[in-house]
C-alpha cells in the first residue's frame, strides 16, 4: 500500500489556531526584539528559531494545509511588485548601496534599531515564516 | 537619487498589499501570495523538496540578515 509522504489538513489543530499561536510568536518577537544587531545573541536567537521553523516546515511529520493544483493567470499580477522590487534592489546593490542610493536593508536598518518597532518586525517574519512552514 | 530608491521600494511594497488585497476578494482570479508560495513550494527534484527548502530557506535567511546582520 502506498504510503502517504505528507499530511495536509484544511482543519487547524488546537496549537495550529492564533488564538495560541499569536502569543507565542508576539513573546518569540519581543524578546528577538531586544537583542542588537550583529551580537552573538541575535545572531544565535535568529538562527536557532529559523532553524527550528524550518525544521517543523521540511519534517513530513507536521500537517500542512492543502496547496493548488495549479495557478490561475491572475498569478501573474504578482509580478509587478516583485519585478518592481527587484530592480531596485538589484540596482542599489549593483551601485555600492550608497547613502544616495541604499539597498532596502540599509534603509530598514536605521527603523530597526528601536527596539518597539524591531519587535514588530520580527514578529511579520515569524508570522509568515509560521504561515510557510504550514502551506 | 535616494528619493527613487526609496519611492521605488514604496511602490513595490504597496502593490504587494493591493495585489494581496485584489486577491482577498470574492471570486477573485488572482491567487494570494501564500498560495503562489505554496505552489512555488510544491516544486522537487526527484524526493528533493527543491522548491521548499529554496522558500523557507530564502525566509530563514531574511530573517538573520535583518535581525542579526
Amino acid at each position: 500500500m502506498d504510503q502517504q509522504p505528507e499530511l495536509s489538513a484544511d482543519v487547524p489543530r488546537a496549537w495550529d489556531r492564533p488564538v495560541f499561536s499569536v502569543p507565542i510568536l508576539a513573546f518569540l518577537s519581543l524578546i528577538g526584539g531586544q537583542l542588537p544587531s550583529f551580537s552573538t545573541a541575535a545572531n544565535l536567537y535568529s538562527i536557532g528559531l529559523g532553524g527550528a521553523l524550518a525544521w517543523v516546515g521540511l519534517s513530513p511529520r507536521f500537517p500542512r494545509r492543502a496547496v493548488p493544483q495549479r495557478l490561475t493567470a491572475g498569478a501573474g499580477w504578482w509580478l509587478v511588485p516583485v519585478l518592481i522590487f527587484g530592480v531596485f534592489e538589484a540596482a542599489t546593490f549593483l551601485l555600492g548601496s550608497r547613502d544616495d542610493f541604499p539597498t532596502f536593508s540599509k534603509l530598514a536598518d536605521p527603523l530597526l534599531e528601536g527596539s518597539l518597532v524591531r519587535s514588530a518586525a520580527y514578529f511579520a517574519w515569524l508570522w509568515a515564516f509560521w504561515g510557510l512552514v504550514r502551506r | 537619487m535616494r528619493l527613487v530608491a526609496i519611492t521605488g521600494f514604496l511602490t513595490a511594497l504597496v502593490l504587494f498589499a493591493v495585489v494581496e488585497w485584489a486577491a482577498r476578494r470574492e471570486n477573485s482570479r488572482i491567487p494570494t501570495f501564500g498560495d503562489v508560495c505554496a505552489y512555488v513550494m510544491r516544486y522537487e527534484v526527484g524526493p528533493v523538496p527543491v522548491g521548499r527548502i529554496a522558500v523557507i530557506g530564502f525566509w530563514w535567511w531574511m530573517g538573520w540578515h535583518f535581525f542579526a546582520r
